[in-house]
């Protein structure tokens, strides 16, 4: 059934139109004088002086995580390219040589033109290899090929980017964990 | 013809094209104006790069890119058109836009001493006995350059919007005449600039005329095709409405013919009832006579409003060197710069008004000419100046105006428009006319 909405009763001075009109244009200039005036009061961002703050938790471009030897922490077991709706996620295998990995990535590829960011690989992935938190959201190239990052893109991270709680990447070579773990293995605390 | 006369004529030909002139301006002001009042800051990045510096000159370079870009565009014409009327259109507005101007009274009818005798220069460059006459009647020409463009184009969204173009213009005609003629009643004349002299002389159209003006403001902004009555355009329903099929140099005349339009609508509202040239008691006598005063108060009033917009760059200069993750040091330069521009410009205004309160004392000939002394013709030239800057700023506040209307008022449906246009407004001009008239009578005899 329809809801009949009831018409507001106007009053004389509304009906008449013209009053309304003035009070219109007041609202209006309130408005031009107020973003003449403070610029701070309008919302826009004034992009690319000012960079949007992309919060923590916001779904970017992809990066994989790394051991403290450098090497993808990887191990090639192909569930995020399965969880992947968009199937943008292109692994190639190969035999690690350490027999404790058994595989590795040869090939890592992500084209970020079919990607959808929903964040399924970084959810299936079990050895926590893959995040999108690098807050790069904003992503241009001149051509396709552009779009397709590889391993070595993937890898191309400095733990300097990341909060010094983040044990994970701070373990990767340039990290504060890393570095530390390194002088106590030199000075032979290392266990 | 003496040198002096040439020099007039060819002042007078300037004037003609402030529509012109003022189109860039009026440009700005609409796409700013409406960001600022929709609380954007509008566009601003086109920029020039020059001495390390990229001016973006307030959004400026935007005029100028899109001018480049209309101008260098293929000058396409659809297979379906009928091509000498599809190309003759555009040229029907700023026809009318170069012709109107050249009706309106920038300033005082300047008196000087020839070597034959007074002699005295009209105030306008066609100054005609019927001028609002024919000004109406050109003015009223510009409707056809939308009509027959929107036919040529053998479209269905440009007929529509023609049509609607030619029924509106037809209907608010009628109580634009109406609303003005309550005017030429009380004064007793078509001249323009008898009626700015009568205004001065007696008060403002304004104050004689209040429902006149309103009529007349309100029908103008149907003449020009402006919202809230741009039924024309429509762009949420007849694509672009009659210049659908028109890109390039085409589209940009029929752009620039209706921004003079506007200029020319608001110079016209301006001189019949906002008493043109003449400000409350400074009348042409009155700035001749207290030329270096005047002339003096102008510049620091120009001279504070150079200071207010150097105080907003600093502001936003200000804003800039607080934002978090921004690239200050370009956008600090630049702002610097204009803050400095203004800044200087705004004490030469300053160190100008000094100089003309102490420097200028025109001394009267010993001529009279129609109960007014005549002045050498420099210190005219620069009371005439005056009175154009006074004329502009009246027209620029109309222009605003419209601006200003365009970005509050919702755009009315067709039907409401012409019932607003032939069940209100023609009643109320006729009511209007009407009692104008006994008044006027009772007041003659």
């Amino acid at each position: 059934m329809a809801k009949l909405v009831p018409r507001p009763e106007l009053t004389f001075w509304e009906r008449i139109y013209f009053v309304e009109i003035f009070k219109g244009l007041a609202t209006t200039f309130g408005h031009a004088r107020r973003t003449l005036t403070n610029p701070a009061a309008s919302i826009t961002l004034m992009y690319p002086e000012v960079q949007p703050d992309i919060p923590r938790d916001y779904r970017a471009r992809h990066r994989l995580m790394k051991r403290p030897d450098a090497s993808p922490r990887c191990v090639a077991c192909y569930m995020c390219s399965t969880a992947c709706p968009a199937r943008c996620i292109n692994i190639v295998a190969e035999e690690s040589p350490d027999h404790h990995i058994e595989k590795r990535p040869a090939k890592f590829e992500i084209d970020l033109l079919l990607c959808v960011f929903c964040g399924f690989c970084v959810e299936a992935c079990p050895c926590d290899a893959i995040r999108m938190d690098t807050k790069q959201a904003i992503l241009a190239g001149d051509n396709r090929a552009d779009f397709v990052v590889d391993k070595a893109k993937l890898m191309d991270w400095d733990p300097k980017d990341y909060p010094d709680t983040d044990v994970q990447s701070q373990k990767a070579p340039g990290g504060k964990l890393h570095a530390q773990a390194l002088e106590e293995f030199k000075s032979g605390t290392y266990h | 013809m003496e040198f002096n006369d040439i020099v007039l004529m060819a002042i007078k030909l300037g004037l003609v094209l402030i529509p012109f002139m003022l189109v860039p301006l009026l440009i700005l002001m609409e796409r700013r104006g409406a960001a600022f009042i929709q609380d954007r800051p509008g566009p601003n990045r086109a920029a020039i790069p020059i001495f390390g510096l990229r001016l973006r000159g307030f959004g400026l370079v935007h005029n100028l890119t899109d001018g480049i870009k209309l101008f260098f565009k293929e000058s396409f014409v659809p297979p379906f058109a009928y091509k000498p009327f599809y190309l003759i259109a555009p040229a029907i507005p700023v026809m009318t836009a170069v012709l109107t101007p050249s009706l309106i009274p920038w300033f005082a009818p300047i008196s000087y001493a020839a070597a034959n005798g007074v002699v005295t220069v009209a105030p306008s460059f066609f100054d005609a006995n019927a001028g609002i006459l024919a000004l109406f009647a050109l003015g009223s020409l510009s409707v056809y350059g939308v009509v027959l463009g929107s036919w040529a184009s053998n479209s269905k969204f440009a007929l529509l919007g023609g049509l609607r173009a030619s029924a509106m213009m037809i209907s608010y005609e009628v109580s634009m005449g109406l609303g003005a003629l309550g005017l030429f009643l009380v004064v007793g004349s078509f001249s323009l600039t008898s009626i700015v002299e009568w205004q001065a002389n007696h008060v403002w159209g304004i104050v004689v005329q209040p429902i006149g003006f309103l009529l007349f403001l309100v029908s103008m902004f149907a003449e020009c095709n402006r919202n809230p009555f741009d039924v024309a355009e429509g762009e949420s329903e007849l694509v672009a409405g009659f210049h659908t099929e028109y890109s390039s140099v085409k589209f940009a005349l029929f752009m620039m013919g209706e921004y003079c339009h506007i200029v020319v609508a608001s110079a016209l509202i301006a001189t019949l009832f906002l008493g043109g040239y003449h400000l409350p008691w400074l009348d042409t006598v009155a700035i001749k006579t207290h030329l270096g005063g005047v002339l003096a108060g102008v510049l620091a009033v120009t001279a504070l409003l150079f200071l207010a917009i150097a105080h907003l760059v600093h502001g936003r200069r200000k804003q800039y060197a607080t934002l978090a993750a921004s690239d200050r040091a370009a956008r600090s330069k630049e702002y610097g710069f204009f803050r400095a521009l203004f800044v200087l410009a705004g004490l030469a205004c300053l160190g100008g008004a000094v100089a003309s309160w102490l420097l200028v004392k025109p001394q009267a000939l010993d001529l009279w000419h129609e109960g007014a002394k005549v002045y050498p013709l420099r210190w005219s030239l620069l009371t005439a100046a005056l009175q154009i800057g006074i004329v502009l700023a009246k027209t620029l506040f109309f222009c605003w105006l419209f601006v200003w209307v365009r970005w509050t008022l919702p755009r009315m449906r067709y039907d409401q428009i012409m019932s607003l246009g032939w069940k209100v407004l023609l009643n109320i001009a006729l009511v209007n006319l009407l009692v104008t008239a006994v008044i006027a009578k009772a007041v003659q005899s």
